[in-house]
Parts: structure tokens; C-alpha cells; sequence
């Protein structure tokens, strides 16, 4: 956590106080639909930092990290159903397997220059898409069923050696808070290592980068590495979260969009902004739905929608540059200040820089 | 399945000049409440003393799950339409439809208390069904969820329910894995696939004992989706006790470009009988692919979906001549049960259009479960879930071409099946089972140089 602390002015302070208010909130917030609203956006919070790994700091913009999530949900839960594996150990399978995964098929694809890379993605999720749909071992387009843990009085109930919680889903909330902790430490450390730096130099500008002696496809290997093990990860809890998944609710394309939306709005390349992006962007689609959806007129969709589009068009560098900006105007107040540039190179990772 | 949405501004002229009418017969009844008996309800409700009785601020709410946007919201909103006119059967006094707790306003052992659907949308998607399922539990307060059309948002808004401990009525998902999996809160009014492919073996055995068709050899055609997976593998489990052999099996694509091979295939199996489960556009590919290559088997009885869509049979005209399929609902069932014939008149006055498969199941399955709460005289989900146990409908209580409602040991209703209805002079009419068929089956197939 040393490096979150260094590349933001204030210190240790805001990260403290953010982390005790996360891991109070459930004791405030005892209501069932607002939790369920924190535990998704801890959920993507983590999957677009894991987006970010690839998109943001290496500039390989992914449309199919949901194949990766995908992986992992069906990794742990085909484990768990035929072999009785707890999930805690289908877990870190599933994020080896989708890290091979995506050594693998990604060898090739960052053959591929800019766009065409980006469709590649997208077609990577859709073939494996296609592909569960119509796999009987892993019961095609049916889906699987996680069966309840029930107690003696044949209701479910807790249990975390397999978990799952069905009397409280307060400890879902703290699994995925460790969850997205640590997906968040990973950033960081990536962030600060000498392989950050390789990749935002691939991003800047990949022929510099091998010009200077940079190993492109190697480091690039080792980003989408990283970044299919975070979401594979994400994807067990999500299935223990759910009790059910089917190709169409682990794989699908908007799945993909919204993870990079969330890191895309949030700011591209920065630790905070896939946070801030989960923070605004889930929170709004589940209320709109909430209040609006009942009536059937799909208004709370052109508001979601409406204000994704207000967002890109006012604040195209992220939600991580509203922060920036203020900051500027602070420090533009006192004498002497050396970060007039952030926030103006969305494309280039903005922490890192203050040091 | 899908019909143009049309509003009828008459119809609305005429629902708003009869509403502020009926409002006031109503208010005339009100008096009577504890002693009007629904007129078609098989059992006098008798409330054991220490029931817990009416909420208190006299409204029962239910959560109501469906796909209100996305590829589905036009079924989704049609639902909802469906499921606010079995609402208004109970909530206001409408003794002249012989449905259960039509008669007299409100809930009768409830004090007369007032049902409110709380809607949610589900998107269509798996994640979004159990977080409403969750809302509505927990922020709504209701007594009971309904739901969700499609099947995988059925299991995970089930899931919530089986978590919350609260009762759960599907009325329209049909894959069989959702009462085999024992949950002890989710209940069924609709068929599901495994009960639907006995009807269409019912069909061919009867087709057989009576026009002595001899049909005994069945080709498989579905498309590679849930559905037609599932279809298929209903089927072929079920050939084997009617003595029908499977000549083979063809799996398609969904939206395929070409089917010629795959129809080649089935020329090969030459079997009897074809069955297939597809979608619109695989349904009319298959047709004229068949017609191309001089396919033709003695008969074709296909699962429901695309050869149901009345847009197959305006695409392939007289080629469509004869071609069976089983369905859920028919607009025969008008003639057959007046029943059904006057809620489709209020539909068709609320909604511009007549009822059909999903709306007709949902309008029953939540009639059920407010009987159900009914008899429970409580909010008290044990209470609830005891008496959609005690269920005991008979075949006068549905606008369905059912027997009735009682569930069985997987709380799926026993009593609920399909129709076959073939096309005959460019109309679906019913000619499967015998009581609610209108014509004879014909059989077998006109070849397809010697139509009209």
C-alpha cells in the first residue's frame, strides 16, 4: 500500500479513512439492496483495475476481458460440481488457467496494430462464448447450478469453507472487499515496478519502447497475464455470489464493454480511476433501475445512457481528473507547483508522475 | 410468438368509460364481502383462529420480476399487462368472471384487503433478476415473488427467494431443471419442456390409434440454444417408453445462413416423423430448404417457437399446409372456454391485442399464488407456502387448456400441458387433446407439388 500512499498527495490519511469507512459500511448499511449495490461495485471496481493492468497501463485496449471472468467462474464451478473442490481452491486454478489462457491466444493478437487488436478481443469473447454455449461438459447454454449448503433444518446457510452465504450476505461483502484490496495492491505494485514503467513506455510509443531496449511482446505478455488472473478471480466469486451462471450472464459483450467503460469513465491508466468509475457508474445504473425501471418505459436506460455520454463529453480524461483539477487550481494558488501537466495526458499514467 | 403492438384509442375510450362504472357496482358489493364466495373457487376458505390475518395497513404487495426492456420486453410488457387484469379480478368485485376471487373486492379472509404488484426489471439477465429479487425482499417488503419469463433469471431471482425464505410462483420458464433442483420455496404453474414433449408424443400415438397413420421412426432437428437443447434431450428421453424409435438427431445453428446439409441429413434418416425446435428464421429455412430438396416426411410436429409465429406461415404460405406444432394457448380456446373468451375481451380492451401463450400463463399463475395467499388467511410466508401446497384448482379455475392446478413432490403443477394446433386453410387451429381440439387432424403431408 506504501506506493497508493506515496502517488497521492495527503498521504497515508484518505487511504485509511477510505478502507475503515469500507470496511464499516456494512454495519451502517444493514439494508439488503444497498449492500448488494457495494458488493457489485467492489466487483468491478476490481475487474476494471484487473482492465487496467492491460488497457490502461499498456495502452492494449481489451472488449474481451469478459472471456478471462468467464474463465474463472467456470474453472471453480466445474470444480466444485464434479470433484466437491471448495471454491477457495477453484479460485486461484481458475486464475492460473486464465492466465495461460491469455498467454496463449494473446501471442498472436499483439501481432495485431491498434484497432484490429481491440476486434480481436471482441472475438475472442464471443468464440468462447459460443463455444460454453455449446459444450455439454460444462452444461452448454443450461448453465450450472451451485447447489445451496443447507443446515439440519434443510435451510441454506453459511459456510465458508465453500463460499457461500445465504443468511447474511455481509461477509460476500468483505470477501469481495479483499478481493478488490488486493486487486488493488496488485495495480500498485505493478504501477510502481520496472514492468509499469516498461508498459506505459510500450503505450507512449511501442517502436521507442523496443528501440530503447524494451521487450514489448514479453511485457505485454505478462500485463495480460496479470490482468486475465485478477478478473478469473473475480469471476469464482462472482459465481458464488450468484449460485448460477451461464455462458450469457459470464461472457457476454456488454460484460466486456462495462468493465472497460468502468475504466474508461473512471480514468484510463490511474489506480483511483477504475475505483471512482465503479464508484459512480454502478451505483447509477442500479438506482435508476430501481427507481425507474418498474414502469417498463425504459427511461432509467436513456438516463444511464445519457449520463455516460455527459460524462465522456465534459470530463474526457476520467472522473480521476475532476480530482486533478481541483488540485491544480489549489496548488496554482500557492507558489510553485509541478503537476500542471496531469490530468491533461489521459493516455499517459498520471501517479507515478509526482515522484 | 411476437404481434405488432397496436393501440386501439377506442378500446382505451371504451376501458375509461366503463372503469369509473364498474368502480361504482363495486362499491355496491362491498358489504358482502365475507360472504360472496368465489364462484369458481373448489374449497370454502375456512381461517384456522390463530391465523395471522390482514397486514396492517390492509395492502398485500408482491414482487413481480420481468424482462421490461431488452429482447424481450415486448413478451415482458404484455405479461405485465396480463398480470394487472388478474389484479383487478381481485381487487375490485367482478362477480361476472367465473375466476377464483373474482367475486368481491379484495382478499376476502384478508379483510378485504388490497393486493399491489410491485414491478421489476430484469433486464433479461441473470445478475440483474437476483439483485431486483433482492431489492424487492428486502426494500419492498413483499409477500412473495413472480416471475421472471426467462429461465435463467428465474433461478437466480429464485435463488433470493430461497435465501429470504419467501414463496416464489413461476408461471412462464420452461426449462425442467428449475423444480428438479428441490427448491423448497419456488412453485410452477407452467408446463416446462419435459411435459410439452409428452403432449407431442401423445399427439403422434394418437394420430396413429385413430387414422391409423403409422408413424414409429422420429427425426430430430433443434437449434443449438437453451431451448432447443433442452427440447431435444426431453424428447429423446421420452421416445424410448412410446415405443417411437429416434432415426437420428441434427443440431443447427442459431440464425444459420444455409441448412441444406442439414436437411440432407434428415433425408437420409428418413424417419416418419420430424420434430424440430427452432426459432422464426431457422423454422422458414428449413421449410423451403425441405422443399428445394424434396424432402418430405409423413408428418411434422415441431416444439413450439418458430412454427408457432404466425409470421412462418404468412413467410412460407402453403408450405406451412399441415405442419403441427405444439403450443401453450390458442385463440380455439376462446370458443372452447367462454372463460377465456371474456378475459380476452378485457385484455384485448386494456392492451389493443388478444391474449396469447405468456400473458394467458402469467394472468393464471397469479391467480394461483393470490388463492394461495387467500386460503393462508396470512401474510406469513410459511403460511403461504402451505396453501400453494393445498392447491386444488379444477379445470373450470383457468383460462388454460389445463385440468386444473395441484402441485406434486417438486411443487410443479401436475395438471398443466400443451395443445397441438396444425395448420389448416393458413390458420393454427387446434386438433390436440380431443377436448379442446376444434378440427380433425389431418395426415399425412400434401407433397409439395400437389398444393394449392
Amino acid at each position: 500500500m506504501t506506493g497508493f500512499a506515496r502517488s497521492r498527495p495527503g498521504g497515508w490519511l484518505p487511504v485509511a479513512a477510505t478502507l475503515s469507512a469500507l470496511v464499516v459500511f456494512p454495519l451502517v448499511v444493514d439494508d439488503g439492496s444497498w449492500l448488494n449495490t457495494a458488493v457489485l461495485v467492489l466487483l468491478y471496481a476490481g475487474l476494471a483495475q484487473a482492465w487496467n493492468i492491460l488497457g490502461g497501463f499498456a495502452g492494449q485496449i481489451s472488449l474481451g476481458n469478459a472471456a478471462f471472468f468467464g474463465i474463472g467462474a467456470y474453472t471453480s464451478t466445474v470444480l466444485l460440481d464434479r470433484w466437491n473442490v471448495s471454491p477457495w481452491l477453484g479460485m486461484p486454478i481458475g486464475a492460473v488457467i486464465a492466465a495461460g489462457f491469455a498467454v496463449a491466444v494473446f501471442f498472436p493478437f499483439f501481432r495485431l496494430g491498434g484497432h484490429y487488436f481491440a476486434i480481436a478481443t471482441i472475438a475472442l469473447a464471443e468464440i468462447l462464448l459460443i463455444l460454453f454455449t455449446n459444450w455439454a461438459f460444462v452444461r452448454g447454454a443450461r448453465g450450472m447450478t451451485i447447489p445451496f449448503v443447507r443446515g439440519p433444518d434443510r435451510r441454506p446457510t453459511d459456510s465458508w469453507a465453500f463460499l457461500q452465504f445465504n443468511e447474511s450476505r455481509v461477509p460476500y461483502y468483505y470477501v469481495v472487499l479483499g478481493l478488490a484490496v488486493l486487486a488493488v495492491a496488485i495495480a500498485i505494485a505493478v504501477e510502481r515496478s520496472k514492468l509499469g514503467y516498461y508498459l506505459r513506455a510500450i503505450k507512449n510509443d511501442q517502436q521507442a519502447a523496443r528501440s530503447l531496449g524494451v521487450p514489448v511482446l514479453r511485457y505485454k505478455l505478462i500485463a495480460v497475464a496479470i490482468s486475465a488472473a485478477v478478473s478469473a478471480v473475480f469471476g469464482t466469486f462472482y459465481a458464488q455470489y450468484l449460485l448460477f451462471i451461464d455462458p450469457e450472464t459470464t461472457m457476454r459483450l456488454e460484460l466486456s464493454v462495462l468493465i472497460a467503460l468502468v475504466a474508461i469513465l473512471g480514468g484510463v491508466g490511474t489506480v483511483v480511476g477504475p475505483l471512482l468509475g465503479a464508484l459512480v457508474l454502478i451505483p447509477l445504473s442500479e438506482v435508476t433501475r430501481s427507481q425507474l425501471a418498474g414502469s417498463g418505459n425504459t427511461l432509467d436506460l436513456v438516463l444511464y445512457g445519457g449520463l455516460i455520454m455527459l460524462i465522456a463529453v465534459f470530463q474526457p480524461n476520467g472522473l480521476v481528473a475532476v480530482g486533478d483539477r481541483v488540485r491544480r487550481r489549489r496548488r496554482a494558488v500557492r507558489p510553485a507547483g509541478d503537476g500542471a501537466e496531469r490530468g491533461d495526458a489521459p493516455l499517459v499514467g498520471a501517479p507515478g508522475a509526482g515522484d | 410468438m411476437r404481434r405488432h403492438h397496436r393501440w386501439n384509442w377506442n378500446a382505451l375510450a371504451v376501458v375509461g368509460l366503463l372503469a369509473p362504472i364498474l368502480t361504482l357496482s363495486a362499491g355496491g358489493a362491498r358489504g358482502a364481502i365475507q360472504d360472496a364466495t368465489p364462484a369458481a373457487s373448489p374449497v370454502a376458505v375456512e381461517c384456522p383462529p390463530d391465523a395471522a390475518g390482514a397486514p396492517e395497513d390492509g395492502v398485500v404487495r408482491v414482487g413481480v420480476i420481468l424482462p421490461l426492456s431488452g429482447t424481450a420486453a415486448t413478451v415482458g410488457n404484455d405479461e405485465r399487462a396480463a398480470l394487472e387484469l388478474a389484479v383487478e379480478f381481485v381487487n375490485e368485485d367482478r362477480a361476472e368472471v367465473p375466476l377464483p376471487l373474482a367475486a368481491g373486492a379484495g382478499l376476502p379472509t384478508l379483510d378485504g384487503a388490497q393486493v399491489e404488484l410491485v414491478f421489476a426489471d430484469s433486464q433479461g439477465q441473470a445478475e440483474v433478476g437476483q439483485s431486483e429479487a433482492t431489492r424487492l425482499i428486502e426494500d419492498e417488503n413483499v409477500v412473495a415473488l413472480f416471475g421472471a419469463y426467462n429461465s435463467a433469471v428465474t433461478r437466480t431471482a429464485s435463488t433470493a427467494a430461497e435465501r429470504a425464505g419467501i414463496p416464489f410462483l413461476n408461471a412462464e420458464s420452461s426449462s425442467p431443471d428449475l423444480t428438479e433442483q428441490g427448491y423448497y420455496w419456488f412453485f410452477r404453474t407452467s408446463p416446462h419442456d419435459g411435459t410439452f414433449s409428452e403432449g407431442i408424443y401423445d399427439f403422434i400415438e394418437s394420430l396413429n390409434a385413430n387414422q391409423s397413420a403409422g408413424l414409429e421412426t422420429v427425426s430430430l432437428l433443434y437449434e443449438d440454444t437453451d431451448f432447443g437443447v433442452n427440447s431435444a434431450a426431453a424428447l429423446t428421453e421420452q421416445a424410448g417408453t412410446r415405443g417411437l424409435t429416434i432415426a437420428g438427431e441434427v443440431r443447427h445453428a442459431t440464425g444459420a445462413s444455409s441448412l441444406t446439409a442439414e436437411v440432407q441429413a434428415l433425408q437420409q434418416q428418413a424417419a416418419d416423423v420430424l420434430i424440430p425446435s427452432s426459432y422464426t428464421t431457422d423454422a422458414i429455412l428449413t421449410v423451403q430448404t425441405a422443399r428445394q430438396l424434396g424432402y418430405l416426411p409423413q408428418m411434422i410436429v415441431a416444439q413450439d417457437a418458430g412454427y408457432a409465429d404466425p409470421a412462418f406461415v404468412e413467410a412460407v404460405g402453403a408450405d406451412a399446409e399441415g405442419i403441427a406444432t405444439r403450443s401453450a394457448f390458442s385463440p380455439d380456446i376462446f370458443e372452447v372456454k367462454p372463460v377465456a373468451g371474456q378475459v380476452n375481451e378485457l385484455y384485448r380492451a386494456a392492451t389493443g391485442k388478444d391474449l396469447y401463450d405468456v400473458p394467458a400463463r402469467g394472468l393464471t399463475g397469479m391467480l394461483v399464488l393470490l388463492d394461495a395467499i387467500n386460503r393462508a388467511c396470512s401474510t406469513d410466508p410459511e403460511a403461504i407456502h402451505q396453501a400453494l401446497v393445498d392447491t386444488n384448482l379444477g379445470e373450470a379455475d383457468t383460462i388454460m387448456p389445463w385440468t386444473g392446478v395441484t402441485f406434486d413432490d417438486n411443487q410443479q403443477n401436475e395438471l398443466g400441458r400443451g395443445i397441438i394446433v396444425q395448420v389448416q386453410g393458413g390458420q393454427y387451429r387446434t386438433v390436440f387433446p380431443p377436448e379442446f381440439a376444434v378440427v380433425e387432424p389431418v395426415v399425412p403431408l400434401a407433397p409439395w407439388d400437389q398444393r394449392p
